[in-house]
């Protein structure tokens, strides 16, 4: 790792990311993002917020030059971005797209996920049991022999993100991968990335409009008019009305019933179960 | 009734080897005028429900009646281009269905192809753009270089300048922001209400449907688990386990309150703001109950 992208206001690890004065637009009137600076450490969970149309996706594509900045400076774990290294840093990032159709190349998922593992040169014992942990955590051991098109959407994403999460980068990088998932899938995902970061080897940035998702990261980049509008933990962005709003978010729903009920004169903290709230009100005492 | 489907079932891959049946049997009546609400887990066959009610698919058996025009497995179909007209389909990836050079391109090819003229097809480009929120200068834009979630509106905008009488919509919330989500759910339950257009919503995201779906249908392993209203959802959430769901936190909230201050024979408040309120209006009576109650004993406490 090279040290001289250490990043002492975040904290003791090195920072993984680093944006210097990074810009980027289809075309030079209309900059979809201008002048970025931004630094995340090593091990951080990262939700990149805003509203649609801000640009989330174009950020994270030009980390690993799917996208080529138009000015400024970019590191990725510890490679300067230019020609000769963008190879290293695909190396160590994985990114999961908003549609899983943009990333399939193999006939059945098991070739598709096998072949990202291939080529790392792994052997075929470790394949094999990265193929059975990753798809049994996803639960998608039964479609191993099917063809891509014979699946779901959200069976499609389940897929995608086994491939991705089994070559084991350094780096992850969720684009709304999580969109097409039912609630408790979307839990199961939250799970396992919580799990991977507390093996500390792994950075998440989590592209998300979701506010359970935002609430289990550690720092929230909020975008807007293609700047970095706020820089803040998940409880700071939810407790600012005038930043959700900007950011086109809402707070979770617990976050909402309990601004509702202070706003209609009841002060209860944001619950963590229904039974907790209802009895917390059931004894609720106004002469508190 | 807009759709109903009688016995209907259906087979991927029919006659092969990969053959994969994804619906089994289904009956099911969506009303003229309704907002309804579909869920299910993954692989339920929510997706290709959707696409029997255009006629995209055709069923393996039984039949399917849309609108003036009844499919019959294993009879030659009618002429399926007026229903294509009448039944608008958002899929679920929106670049799946654009293909034009510019948005305006984009919206006006459908209501072209209806034989509809140029200039209204434009008027129409314009006013579906501004029913999604989205800004006219996008509409000299190449729809792929829009972002992921500009391009699910104006792939909603282009069916939308169809002027379907039914839209069908598969997971059309799933790359928006939240504003964005709560605005769309608006348009389309004012599409239905004030325009009395039946709206078929497919969604993961049931708590933001259930204040304004009339009624749901949740499928399980292809076959039909439950047809009913909100309300009917609400009394008995456990059948949304059964298909392998979580039960949305709205209701769940919803439940909880109604059965410890005993709301359980009224309609459920299924937003937070609602909830709220009828839970402090709950305490206040409790209040001055207990005020008025404290003074006839003399025993007031702190």
């Amino acid at each position: 790792m090279n040290q001289a992208y250490n990043d002492r206001t975040a904290g003791e690890k090195p920072a993984v990311i680093a944006l210097e004065g990074v810009s980027f637009g289809y075309d030079p009137e209309h900059p979809i993002l201008h002048d970025i600076n931004v630094s995340i450490p090593q091990g951080q969970w990262v939700s990149i917020v805003g509203p649609n149309g801000c640009g989330k996706s174009t950020l994270v594509k030009l980390l690993n030059a799917l996208l080529p900045k138009s000015a400024g400076h970019i590191s990725v774990c510890g490679h300067t971005l230019q020609e000769e290294t963008v190879q290293s840093i695909r190396q160590c990032i994985g990114m999961v797209f908003q549609n899983p159709d943009n990333q399939f190349i193999g006939q059945t998922v098991e070739e598709d996920i096998l072949f990202g593992l291939e080529g790392q040169c792994l052997s075929y014992e470790e394949m094999k049991e990265r193929l059975e942990f990753y798809t049994g955590k996803l639960g998608i051991g039964h479609l191993l022999s099917k063809h891509p098109g014979e699946l779901s959407g959200g069976q499609k994403q389940r897929v995608a993100i086994a491939s991705i999460l089994a070559m084991k980068p350094g780096i992850v990088i969720f684009d709304e991968a999580s969109s097409m998932l039912d609630e408790g899938s979307r839990d199961e995902l939250m799970g396992i990335l919580r799990d991977m970061q507390a093996a500390g080897s792994y950075t998440i940035l989590l592209i998300t409009h979701d506010a359970d998702e935002i609430l289990a990261s550690d720092r929230v980049l909020a975008l807007h008019g293609g700047s970095i509008a706020a820089d803040v933990s998940p409880a700071e962005l939810f407790r600012d009305a005038e930043l959700l709003e900007k950011c086109h978010l809402r707070e979770p729903y617990t976050w909402q019933l309990a601004r509702e009920l202070e706003s209609r004169g009841i002060t209860v903290d944001v619950p963590a179960s229904e039974k907790e709230l209802i009895d917390t009100l059931w004894q609720y005492n106004y002469s508190k | 009734m807009a759709i109903q489907l009688q016995q209907v079932s259906y087979t991927y891959a029919d006659r092969s080897m990969w053959k994969q049946t994804a619906l089994h049997g289904i009956n099911l009546e969506i009303a003229e005028g309704s907002l309804t609400g579909i869920a299910g887990a993954t692989g339920s066959g929510k997706s290709t429900l959707l696409q029997l009610f255009n006629g995209i698919l055709k069923p393996t058996e039984g039949t399917v009646q849309v609108l003036d025009v009844t499919i019959t497995a294993g009879e030659k179909s009618p002429r399926l281009l007026p229903l294509r007209r009448r039944v608008g389909l958002v899929f679920q990836f929106p670049e799946q269905q654009m293909f034009e050079d510019t948005v305006e391109k984009d919206l006006c090819f459908g209501p072209l192809n209806f034989g509809v003229s140029l200039e209204e097809a434009k008027a129409r480009a314009r006013k579906s753009m501004t029913d999604m929120g989205l800004d006219l200068a996008l509409l000299e834009r190449n729809p792929f270089r829009l972002s992921g979630g500009q391009m699910r509106k104006a792939a909603i905008a282009s069916v939308l300048a169809m002027d379907p009488d039914i839209v069908v919509l598969d997971e059309p919330t799933a790359t928006l922001d939240p504003v964005s989500r709560a605005e769309l759910i608006a348009l389309l339950e004012r599409l239905c209400r004030e325009q009395g257009r039946t709206i078929i919503i497919v969604t993961h995201r049931m708590d933001e449907l259930l204040p304004y779906a009339d009624n749901w249908v949740l499928l399980k392993d292809g076959e039909l688990a439950f047809q009913g209203s909100g309300g009917e959802l609400a009394a008995d959430p456990a059948i949304l386990e059964r298909c392998g769901l979580r039960v949305p936190q709205s209701l769940r909230y919803w439940q909880a309150a109604a059965e410890r201050f005993g709301l359980s024979g009224e309609k459920p408040l299924l937003t937070a703001e609602g909830l709220a309120g009828r839970l402090a209006a709950l305490l206040e009576e409790r209040r001055t109950l207990n005020a008025s109650g404290t003074e006839e004993m003399g025993n007031g406490h702190e």
